[in-house]
């Protein structure tokens, strides 16, 4: 799910150095509670999502807020994900295409996978996940040549605290997800065999997703040694620069950024799905037009940040203070009170 | 994880017994076993259109009430109207024999007595009397009679059946459907001689008055499918109906949509081979061509020649064709962006030859490859409306004026003449001609997007184009499944490889078979 | 009802996407490919101004060749003395009828005075830029930049083309290190590390020992021998040897011709390296902590000199394993005067900082401040094993001197 690949490393080496390829995996089975905590919310509410379920749980009132602040985060986050795919091209393989036709070209895209539902939004996923673990593997198995030997020893020399920090900042990513999942919760079937399914089907996504990320940042720090993977600001397309087959052809990463662009795609597509439902549930807004106001508002966002450098900081920011503490909190809180509350409940029949 | 290693398990180690596809079970099963009964047989084979029967009297004799029974087409109606009918219905005078004729001996009596024909059997089991129909024979129920005759009255059409030009096979049977729909019919009958083969009778064209069959399976076929598919067929109300085609147009679920969504065949086996699969057929009078329903997009690739040969030589020749049409759909954009947006790909040496190769062209990569594409279509369109002496001609041309002279003039680089050339052969690995059709018309806007913004242009039109063949529908199955929404046992076992048939156990599911009145649109 | 409206909206979006994408199109950042001209090689050198650069740009010019033959490049070569690399790009368009295409770039050839000034501010723009791989290789050249990528080559090929060729098959002849921009980069990083950049060098007949043909113009160039940096200023020379040495100690040796020639009167050998493998090991002698170097190579005798008979069955059994023991000989040789270089110039090319700390985190962070100092007395030891795997077609010599 997503893009997490194309930050990761350096965002874990400036934090654990050359051991930063190791919270990785740590870090994203943190979201396999949270996973199962929807999941089990799922089985207590049937085909009502999260927002739905607060309003239930903590009254119209605190529902609402939450509900606000769930679009607002969602919706402001989709949109520096659009910018992200401007940046992307124009910093990477394009720089002379104007950024807007990057934010239009994906926008429409975007608009047309979510009309044409949730149905055909899943299984775009789940052609496009293939093709990008398929990338990936051979971006990361053809630049084995430019493996740098030794770059990983020692292992653990500074300890372990360092680990424990970069482990918050991959936590987000993982967050998101949960934060899709608990828009996506109203379609999701609900009996009993399913939900089973369903659970396995966290872990699996989790663990996919945590290993694949780990060899990402595993293969750059290999590549470029601790230093260099810090300041490449996205690693895994210097690395399918890098790329040669038998010396001819070289530097593929426009092929590569094809597929990165599915994955961003699908990502957008999942913050518009979000900030629809959102809508939806807390201001009864529907329908084709609250959709296109919501990429002109993506649209907008992006445009606000053309300025690459500030955007990647914004996003880690959004990421690290508002996502990651908004999804704990809210998700801890709801299950925590939904499950009191039904033990009461209980108790007092 | 132990589902996966039995899933694995069956599709590499042959069993030694080879049970695969299981039949489903009937509610006349039980029936077959039974003694003979003329009533019994009318109630299983009436179902169809293509049986008929002919209920009479034996010499006359009300108390002797008979019933003929034969499938329209295969047998030689000649020959029973001469030689049996004439024989068993007219009087003849002045045997002893006859005139004490009663349900005990008339089974005797008639064979003795009354038909002159050499290919005459007595059966007694009701299963005996359905196979002979199904193959040919015509049977006589007698009454309450526990007996019946069998008469090999086996004739078929030969004449005018060949080899259909657009489906050539190496391996496999050689003849196809013809313009006659009972010829048709006796053909599919052929190959699937069971009752539970079904074939619905109709008629569209308030002029025309055409007749359209539609035949499935049943129990395999699903009936929410075949009911959709009659139901469709009932709306049409057009003055002609001339070819399958107008049908087609009419009942798919996506009219806008390049891609094909309806297959077509003119192959018996070929189609028996889809019933058996659960589709559904539509047979046009006055046309081999005939539509197999619900198609999904992963079969228009494959061609029934892969359940012919050898697995793995099937797997090979799959991978080709697949790699063709990707090739057919890409390679013009691909040059397109690489040419003029992504030259840090093209090895040095290579982009110093392209490089030198247009040096004089006067057309930019796009324009050039856009005018190459247009002259490539015409090129085909034109040989294939002339007569065949002539159409050699214009290979000639086309490839001394586009593929040397145009490169010696300047007018194009040799490698967008290769380019071109190398589209052009892979759109023919394409095995259905509709498929390659839609493949010819996507390559337009590539091109065009290639053209203006590169890989993110192709990667752009790539994923719309993915967008809408994931939202269609054929009849209520995903066109894309296997593939997505995902099946690993129909991925591993007729997709994009075929498993050995020993693999195959089951038979493939039609996916997902929601709601196929809403015209594809899925669950919101 | 639901439905017919979501069909109607869906083909709204599809035809949204289809007008937009493809009427749109303009020529947003699209350039013919006959319009570029690749960049193959960059040379640096200092410029005459304080502050400034000498950039010379290679370009190919392709042409198409005469009748059906493959492409013809033409060399187009330009010295520009500006302050930034992109500068030099803005340069060279005034000139040049074609857009520099920088995505080509193979070769950057760092002349003697910049490499001493030091040129991390110029090769910035090679790092940073898109269009850039980091697999380009850098190299250096006593003299000018400049010169190098002036001279005519005897076969009419581009010098920085030469060179880049020269450098891809480096591999089977190990005399010189490789260095690709990315693995540059990489060891500066790593910071104890000092990197070490390949010699290119012009000769003439006559030099060296070679000798060509001077009938035909023109110039050969050949790799040998490299210079160490001190981050990004170049601090010394290595010779031949000494460069093979650091190619043995460093694991860079897949296959090299090895000789023993220098031994006189006794049987010399020649051969190639088959197989090698460097290995690493820290040792505690009472205290004092130091690197052992075991150096594993298979070699095979390809040549045999200076045998004066026939030999027997157990005397070529002998022979082979005084071959063995004269090839650990050179090797160890070779890398002793590496070391030597070394600790003469107290900086650590060798790479041993880091092998220490990737062995020994925790002695590292005691000496890591002082390395340079520790250079010159830090115990090394050296083991070579040689292993002689056949001696070709014959197994005796081919004079019987009778």
């Amino acid at each position: 799910m997503g893009t997490t690949f194309l930050p990761v490393a350096s965002i874990v080496s400036s934090a654990g150095g050359r051991d930063g390829w190791m919270i990785v995996l740590p870090a994203f089975i943190l979201g396999i509670p949270y996973g199962l905590m929807v999941l089990s919310l799922l089985s207590q509410f049937p085909n009502k999502n999260l927002l739905q379920v607060s309003e239930i749980v903590f009254g119209k009132g605190i529902g609402k807020l939450i509900g606000v602040l769930y679009i607002l985060i969602t919706g402001y986050f989709g949109g520096l994900l659009l910018g992200q795919v401007g940046d992307i091209y124009e910093r990477s393989i394009m720089p002379l295409t104007p950024i807007s036709l990057f934010y239009l070209g994906t926008i429409i895209l975007v608009f047309y996978l979510c009309k044409s539902g949730i149905e055909v939004f899943a299984r775009f996923s789940e052609v496009i996940f293939p093709l990008i673990i398929l990338a990936l593997i051979l971006n990361l198995t053809l630049s084995i040549s430019r493996i740098e030997p030794g770059v990983l020893l020692p292992i653990l020399s500074e300890g372990v605290m360092p680990l424990f920090w970069g482990g918050l900042k991959v936590a987000p990513f993982v967050m998101e997800y949960i934060l899709f999942m608990a828009g996506i919760l109203a379609f999701l079937p609900t009996d009993m065999k399913e939900i089973g399914q369903l659970r396995r089907e966290v872990w699996r996504a989790v663990f996919l997703v945590g290993i694949l990320d780990m060899f990402v940042a595993f293969t750059q720090i290999l590549v470029f040694g601790p230093f260099e993977t810090t300041r490449i600001v996205y690693g895994l397309l210097v690395l399918g620069k890098m790329v040669e087959v038998s010396r001819t052809v070289a530097g593929v990463e426009s092929l590569f950024l094809g597929v990165w662009l599915g994955a961003l795609v699908i990502k957008i597509s999942a913050f518009l799905f979000t900030v629809v439902w959102g809508l939806e549930t807390v201001m009864n807004l529907k329908g084709l037009k609250w959709e296109i106001a919501v990429c002109a508002v993506f649209m907008g966002i992006a445009f606000g940040f053309v300025r690459g450098s500030v955007l990647i900081s914004e996003i880690s920011f959004v990421d690290n203070y508002l996502i990651l503490p908004f999804t704990t909190i809210w998700i801890l809180g709801l299950w925590g009170t939904a499950r009191w509350k039904k033990g009461k409940n209980i108790r007092g029949n | 994880m132990r589902s996966w290693m039995k899933m694995l398990k069956e599709l590499t180690l042959r069993p030694k017994v080879h049970q695969v596809r299981k039949s489903p079970a009937y509610s006349f099963d039980e029936d077959l076993a039974k003694p003979v009964s003329g009533q019994k047989a009318k109630e299983i084979l009436s179902k169809s259109s293509d049986i008929v029967f002919r209920e009479f009297y034996l010499q006359g004799k009300e108390s002797i009430p008979c019933l003929m029974a034969g499938v329209d087409g295969l047998v030689d109606k000649n020959l029973l109207d001469q030689f049996v009918l004439k024989p068993l219905m007219v009087d003849l005078p002045g045997r002893r024999e006859l005139a004490q004729l009663t349900l005990s001996n008339v089974v005797d009596s008639t064979i003795q007595y009354l038909l002159p024909g050499l290919e005459i059997k007595k059966i007694s089991k009701l299963s005996d009397a359905i196979n002979a129909i199904l193959s040919g024979d015509a049977v006589i129920f007698f009454g309450e009679s526990k007996e019946a005759i069998v008469i090999g009255a086996r004739g078929w059409a030969n004449a005018g059946i060949n080899e259909p030009v657009a489906e050539s096979v190496i391996k496999g049977p050689h003849e196809g459907f013809t313009e006659t729909l009972r010829i048709n019919t006796s053909l599919l009958r052929r190959k699937i001689k069971h009752p539970s083969l079904r074939l619905i009778s109709l008629k569209l064209g308030e002029l025309t008055n055409t007749d359209i069959v539609v035949t499935y399976v049943d129990k395999v076929a699903s009936p929410d499918i075949v009911s959709e598919v009659l139901k469709r067929l009932s709306t049409i109300k057009m003055d002609g109906v001339l070819e399958s085609g107008y049908i087609e147009e009419m009942i798919e679920d996506f009219p806008y949509s390049p891609f094909p969504q309806i297959a077509y065949t003119e192959r018996p086996d070929v189609l028996a081979g889809k019933l058996l699969e659960g589709k559904v057929g539509i047979m046009v009078d006055g046309t081999p061509i005939v539509l197999v329903v619900p198609a999904i997009l992963t079969q228009f690739l494959n061609v029934n020649e892969d359940y012919y040969q050898r697995a793995m030589t099937a797997v090979l020749f799959r991978f080709v064709r697949y790699i063709g049409a990707f090739i057919a759909v890409t390679a013009p954009s691909v040059y397109i962006a690489v040419t003029t947006f992504h030259q840090e790909i093209i090895p040095t040496d290579l982009l110093m030859s392209i490089s030198a190769g247009r040096e004089g062209v006067p057309f930019p990569a796009l324009l050039e490859a856009l005018l190459m594409t247009i002259v490539l279509e015409i090129l085909q369109e034109a040989g294939l409306r002339l007569p065949r002496p002539i159409g050699q001609t214009i290979g000639i041309v086309g490839a001394l004026i586009i593929g040397d002279a145009a490169v010696k003039a300047s007018l194009v680089s040799p490698l967008m003449v290769i380019v071109i050339g190398i589209t052009a052969v892979s759109s023919y690995a394409i095995p259905y001609y509709d498929l390659s059709l839609a493949v010819r018309l996507t390559r337009f806007p590539l091109m065009i997007l290639a053209g203006s913004l590169g890989f993110f242009g192709v990667a752009v039109g790539f994923y719309a184009g993915l967008i809408h063949l994931l939202s269609l529908r054929s009849f209520g199955v995903p066109y894309m499944s296997p593939i997505a929404p995902m099946r690993i046992r129909s991925l591993l076992q007729d997709t994009f490889v075929r498993a050995p048939w020993w693999a195959m156990k089951r038979r493939p599911q039609l996916l997902e078979i929601e709601n196929p009145q809403s015209g594809g649109k899925g669950k919101e | 009802m639901e439905t017919r409206r979501h069909q109607k909206v869906n083909r709204i979006a599809a035809l949204i996407l289809i007008v937009c994408l493809l009427f749109l199109p303009g020529c947003w950042g699209k350039r013919e490919v006959e319009e570029l001209a690749p960049l193959i090689g960059v040379g640096f050198d200092l410029g005459k101004k304080p502050g400034t650069f000498l950039i010379t740009m290679q370009l190919a010019k392709p042409k198409q060749g005469g009748g059906e033959s493959a492409a013809k490049i033409e060399d187009r070569t330009f010295s520009v003395e500006v302050a930034s690399a992109r500068e030099a790009t803005e340069m060279v368009y005034k000139i040049s009828s074609r857009i520099p295409f920088m995505g080509s770039l193979k070769v950057i050839v760092i002349g003697e005075g910049a490499a001493k000034a030091g040129f991390t501010d110029i090769i910035d723009f090679a790092q940073r830029f898109s269009e850039f791989r980091r697999t380009m290789y850098l190299v250096l050249t006593k003299g000018k930049a400049q010169t190098l990528l002036n001279i005519k080559l005897r076969d009419g090929e581009l010098p920085a083309m030469s060179i880049k060729n020269h450098m891809e098959q480096g591999n089977n002849l190990s005399t010189f290190p490789t260095v690709r921009l990315g693995h540059y980069l990489t060891i500066i990083g790593s910071q104890s590390t000092a990197p070490i950049l390949p010699v290119v060098e012009t000769i003439k007949s006559g030099e060296d020992g070679i000798e060509y043909n001077n009938a035909k113009e023109g110039k050969e160039l050949h790799i040998q021998g490299s210079g160490v940096l001190r981050g990004d200023h170049l601090v010394d020379y290595l010779t031949d040897k000494e460069t093979k040495g650091y190619m043995w100690l460093e694991n860079n040796v897949q296959n090299c011709l090895i000789n023993t020639m220098d031994d006189k009167d006794k049987v010399s050998f020649g051969g190639q390296v088959l197989k090698s493998k460097t290995r690493y090991k820290l040792f505690d002698n009472n205290g004092v902590i130091g690197l052992q170097y075991q150096i594993q190579a298979s070699i095979s005798v390809d040549e045999v000199m200076g045998v004066k008979q026939q030999l027997s069955e157990p005397e070529w059994v002998d022979l082979m394993n005084q071959a063995e023991t004269s090839y650990a000989k050179v090797i160890q040789e070779e890398c002793e005067m590496s070391i030597k270089k070394e600790r003469d110039l107290s900086l650590d090319f060798l790479g041993i900082g880091r092998l220490i700390d990737e062995r020994d985190p925790s002695y590292w962070k005691t000496i890591k401040d002082q390395w340079e100092e520790k250079i010159a007395d830090f115990p090394l030891n050296l083991n070579v094993q040689v292993s002689v795997h056949h001696s070709g077609m014959s197994s005796s010599s081919s004079t019987t001197n009778d």
